[in-house]
């Protein structure tokens, strides 16, 4: 257990830079997401922690201590890989002990471990078979085995759970939380997912074409994204955008369509709106109202998404079933007009009142 | 493709028993023949069920050998075989694995260079380079010694690009977790890339003891020194040496014996071997 300091790092291949001086800091004990579309140097950023990268520049301190130049082995860091990197000639016990092995632990202490961590992941009667005999989930309960015995400052998973389906994929990820939560072990988590990552996080780190956006709570990331493309990563259905023009207290889409907001905005001209589709509702006598063609109604259950447009911009709505019932054709909604996310249409910032 | 219809099942058997056929009657004309007496086997027609002289043959051939072969016992030619096709088979396995490790793991200077270097000896068999690898052999005093028999054929590319292949294939994962672990170079090369390779080794080893068991034309220039004979060119010598009519019996007992060993690893290894070549799933 340890926290960790991430300080301005930079990776470069040949002359593209893949990571843009990104800067975290990490409590002890905390469970970090780092999260952001294919290829934005998600896994490039958690490999050099690991060492198994080269830092370009910058910074990374576990505990107290500058580990640039460590080996990885020498970080006292565990990792968990996509398709799990299970040794695939050695047992389950095997692929656990390995590491335990090569640092000259006693036996019977590596015994205890290794079942201790069994017992933990229930994986007792899977002990003496090869991986090949193992269902995708329990070779991902294997690799995780191997990290937990090593006892570790920090664990570090990359996208561990996106090679599971569906179903075992939101089972897996309660079982990673709370076996960290039980060991307690500061962790980095890097998926793709933004469920996941809203799901799982302490704190959550955007990342975009290798710069951190932005780094908070999933409530706070999702509540108050400070820009465009965090907007748009985080919720699901992702939020919906409109290009509007500010005049003092209008927002106009169109012509026909002007939105009030409650005071004038400081920012005028044009702009781009945000929108949550969780954030429509019915008309009320308050705020001004939209006008939407129904597309397509996509029931959920409790509620359903309503995708449709307004002149040629598309629309998400999520309404509970009961409301959408009601659509038509055409359907008029409206928005507190404390849920409009404005945001500078050149710099992608947003802009706030 | 699985079919099951009736006729394609009989053409399919048909074909199969023929190429069987064809491959198995001169390995049964062989084993009559060292079943016959030297008399009956030059007499024409030729015998094709087996006579009752086969112990008597085999202890002729196992013992003593032909004369005209400078009497050399077959026993001992297949040991001097034996062991060329042994340090052969085993001395390329052993310079290629860590060759390959080193190619597809290590980055040093000039690697693709020494990649091509090694490739490039694929075009130069012992038989293109013959007189001057006489020359080497000779001068590093190799003639009529094991050395001398297995050095010159173990310098070759094939089982380095193959491990290559086999090490290509295996995950970059797999040595970052290793990394991981605390495991060096060395250690991941014995405890995981040796274990992976295990099947792919086996199927080399198959390959390469047969060929070099069947080398004839080397063991053929080096070797002056008759104990040294190995069985492949002895059985040769057997035929041009003699000054009376060569003994067919005795022949084709000594051709019987040299098949052996041969089909001895590839039953042995079959198993590994067949997976060797086909496994993909790593
Ligand atoms: N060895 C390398 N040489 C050059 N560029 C590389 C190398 N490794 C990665 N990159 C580039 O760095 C960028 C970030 O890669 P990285 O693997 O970190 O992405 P990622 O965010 O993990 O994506 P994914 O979600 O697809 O795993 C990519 O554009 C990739 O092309
Ligand atoms: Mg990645």
């Amino acid at each position: 257990m340890a926290q960790m300091q991430i300080l301005n790092v930079v990776k470069t291949y040949g002359k593209t830079t893949v990571v843009h001086g990104i800067s975290i800091d990490i409590q002890d004990g905390e469970f970090i997401v780092i999260v952001g579309p294919s290829g934005c140097g998600k896994s490039t950023l958690l490999r050099m922690v690991a060492g198994l990268e080269d830092i370009t520049a910058g910074e990374v301190h576990i505990g107290e201590r500058l580990v640039n130049q460590c080996e990885p082995k020498d970080r006292n860091i565990a990792m968990v890989f996509q398709n799990y990197a299970l040794y695939p000639h050695m047992s389950v016990r095997g692929n656990m002990a390995y590491g335990l092995k090569l640092r000259k632990l006693p036996k019977e202490e590596i015994t205890r471990r290794v079942d201790k961590a069994a017992t933990l992941l229930q994986i007792e009667g899977l002990l003496d078979r090869k991986p090949r005999q193992l269902s995708g989930g329990q070779r991902q309960r294997v690799a995780m085995g191997r990290a937990i015995v090593r006892e570790p400052d920090v664990f570090l998973f990359d996208e561990p759970l996106s090679n599971l389906d569906a179903k075992l994929r939101v089972q897996m990820r309660l079982e990673i939380r709370r076996l960290q939560q039980r060991l307690q072990v500061t962790s980095l988590y890097v998926t793709h997912d933004q469920v996941e990552a809203m799901t799982m996080a302490d704190r959550l780190v955007v990342i975009n074409e290798g710069r951190a956006e932005q780094i908070g709570t999933p409530m706070e990331i999702y509540r108050n994204p400070d820009t465009l493309f965090v907007a748009g990563f985080i919720g699901s259905p992702a939020m919906n955008f409109l290009p509007v023009t500010v005049h003092g207290q209008q927002l106009r889409i169109s012509d026909n369509t002007v939105l009030q907001l409650t005071a004038a905005s400081t920012h005028q001209g044009p702009a781009i709106l945000g929108i949550r589709p969780e954030h429509f509702t019915v008309p009320t006598n308050h705020w001004s109202e939209l006008e939407i063609i129904i597309d397509i109604v996509e029931p959920l259950g409790a509620e359903s998404l309503l995708h449709g447009h307004i002149e040629d911009l598309e629309i998400v709505i999520k309404l509970p079933a009961a409301i959408a019932a009601r659509a038509t054709d055409r359907f008029t909604v409206t928005v507190d007009p404390q849920h409009f996310y404005l945001f500078d249409p050149n710099s992608g910032q947003r802009i706030r009142q | 493709m699985i079919e099951n219809r009736p006729v394609t099942t009989v053409i399919a058997h048909c074909v199969l028993i023929v190429g069987i056929a064809v491959l198995a009657l001169p390995i049964w004309i062989t084993f009559v023949a060292a079943t016959h007496d030297a008399v009956r086997i030059t007499q024409v027609p030729l015998p094709l069920l087996p006579g009752n002289q086969f112990f008597q043959n085999l202890a002729a051939a196992w013992g003593q050998g032909i004369e005209g072969a400078g009497g050399q016992p077959v026993g001992n030619m297949l040991l001097n075989s034996l062991a060329m096709a042994l340090m052969i088979a085993v001395g390329k396995i052993v310079i290629s694995l860590p060759s390959a490790f080193a190619i597809v793991y290590f980055k040093f200077p000039f690697r693709m260079g020494f990649f091509w270097m090694i490739f490039i000896t694929l075009m130069l068999p012992v038989e293109v380079r013959i007189v001057p690898t006489f020359q080497v052999v000779a001068d590093l005093h190799m003639l009529n010694n094991y050395w001398g028999l297995s050095v010159p054929l173990i310098a070759s590319a094939t089982a380095t690009l193959m491990f290559r292949q086999t090490f290509l294939t295996i995950p970059d994962e797999l040595l970052e977790a290793a990394r991981i672990d605390g495991a060096g170079p060395m250690r991941f090369f014995w405890d995981i890339l040796i274990p992976m390779s295990r099947t792919n080794i086996a199927a080399l080893f198959v390959i390469l003891f047969i060929y070099g068991w069947n080398q004839y034309l080397w063991p053929l220039l080096i070797t002056t020194d008759r104990s040294m004979y190995t069985v492949v060119m002895g059985i040769k010598q057997m035929l041009e040496a003699a000054e009376q009519a060569p003994e067919w019996n005795l022949i084709m007992m000594t051709t019987l014996l040299a098949m052996l060993p041969p089909i001895l690893v590839i039953i042995t290894m079959q198993k590994m071997f067949v997976k060797g070549l086909t496994e993909t799933e790593k």
